[in-house]
């Protein structure tokens, strides 16, 4: 789960080792990838809507 | 800037210092605390560019030359570098960052309007700017001063060449003003550089923005959205003066709407309409109509010779309290008073070879403004 993650985030800002990636396409299944990054993704937008909250007042 | 972020910016310090005075080619530094702020953001921002280019171009011409192809340099062969592309994707990340906290606060900063002590309503019009002072009962239009013979080229260019007008903005030093900002026609743009105000003003919107200026002065700007063929000549002046000037000011203006207001009723001589009129007739309708009367046909129709105009008063009256859809032409019921109007119309039924004789009484164009 964890390297799940991480590479999610690597995606995120667009950073991936070529021996991470082989590792995710030969054992890891898409959806898992696909729901993390939904989630991470929403956590992203969460974040941001806090720090404009934040800057508000 | 009473923004906690101003350590951020200590090399603005320097260049404000550097750069009171502006030299033409940077913007100016202005005289508010925002434009300052904005000044300081602006040259803070450049200098990081600056130092980034240094950096970026000097590593790269660095290599190009240490590492050249006639030295037997050899290039190395890797695919990825996983820790220098994160490096090169946080450190920009925090650059951004960094710069976004100071241009936040400043920008939070001219959004906040609230706690005015005056209120000022700008509003754009083909092709000048009208200012009403909200709650003092006092309001003017304010059109560029120009001569059209220095336009044409027939005169020498004066200093403030298309930057000056009949009536400046009058607004006092040390008090927070804002301004409600809309537009009667097209969309304008009211700017003025040294205040760091640039707002469109939009029909059907009202913008809103504030200055507090710091120092006396002249402060001059133009129309930043192109507004039709005379969008060059409807300059911005901003005249800033001590408080107490201020007040002054107002209370005269005051008096001369009030006495203005009570010559409605009284009988107007055609001799005083005429020199009524001519300075309104210079500063509303001449930009289109011609000092001469000549219009600019078909666009801008004579009023010289002009049998419909002659003929029927009525018609004459309607066209310039209501205006003409679908021309430049606007509705001036609400933008000058009756004594203006009625000295404006008297002016073009006798100026020129126009020689009616009508002298068109400032009471019945009251009367038909309130039907």
């Amino acid at each position: 789960m964890w390297s799940v993650i991480k590479s999610v985030l690597a995606a995120l800002i667009g950073v991936q080792s070529d021996f991470q990636r082989q590792q995710d396409f030969s054992s890891g299944k898409p959806t898992t990838f696909i729901l993390v990054a939904i989630l991470v993704t929403l956590i992203f937008v969460l974040l941001l809507m806090v720090v404009a909250n934040m800057a508000a007042r | 800037m009473h923004s906690p972020w101003r350590w951020l910016l200590p090399i603005s310090f320097i260049s404000t210092a550097a750069q009171a005075q502006s030299s033409g080619w940077n913007m100016p530094v202005g005289v508010t605390d925002i434009s300052r702020d904005i000044y300081g953001l602006h040259m803070t921002i450049f200098w990081i560019c600056v130092v980034i280019g240094l950096i970026v171009f000097g590593v790269m011409f660095y290599s190009l030359f240490r590492y050249r192809h006639s030295k037997g340099a050899k290039p190395a062969t890797f695919h990825e570098h996983t820790t220098v592309e994160v490096l090169w994707t946080a450190i920009p990340v925090l650059i951004l960052v960094g710069m976004a906290v100071p241009a936040t606060a400043t920008l939070k900063n001219m959004y906040d309007t609230s706690e005015a002590e005056l209120d000022v309503m700008i509003i754009g019009q083909q092709w000048r700017w009208r200012y009403e002072y909200l709650g003092e009962d006092v309001a003017f239009n304010s059109s560029m001063s120009t001569p059209w013979e220095q336009i044409r080229g027939e005169e020498a260019r004066d200093e403030h060449y298309l930057l000056d007008v009949d009536e400046p903005l009058v607004l006092p030093i040390n008090r927070k003003v804002r301004f409600l900002m809309t537009s009667d026609d097209v969309i304008h743009s009211w700017w003025v550089p040294d205040l760091a105000v640039k707002q469109d003003t939009i029909p059907g919107f009202i913008n809103e923005n504030w200055v507090q200026i710091n120092e006396p002065g002249i402060y001059r700007g133009q129309c930043a959205e192109l507004c039709g063929v005379n969008h060059g000549f409807m300059p911005v002046v901003v005249h800033a003066v001590e408080e107490e000037e201020f007040e002054i000011w107002l209370a005269e203006r005051k008096e001369a709407a009030e006495q203005e207001a009570m010559g409605v009723d009284r009988e107007w001589e055609l001799d005083e309409l005429m020199a009524r009129g001519e300075p309104v007739y210079r500063a509303i309708c001449a930009s289109c109509h011609q000092a001469d009367g000549q219009g600019a046909p078909p666009a801008f129709p004579a009023l010289v010779n002009n049998d419909q105009l002659i003929d029927d008063l009525d018609w004459h009256i309607d066209r310039i309290l209501n205006g003409v859809s679908g021309t430049a032409m606007p509705a001036f019921r609400n933008t000058l008073n009756p004594v203006e109007i009625a000295a404006v119309v008297t002016y073009t039924r006798n100026a020129w070879d126009s020689d009616t004789g009508d002298a068109i009484q400032p009471a019945a164009i009251a009367e038909k403004i309130v039907q």
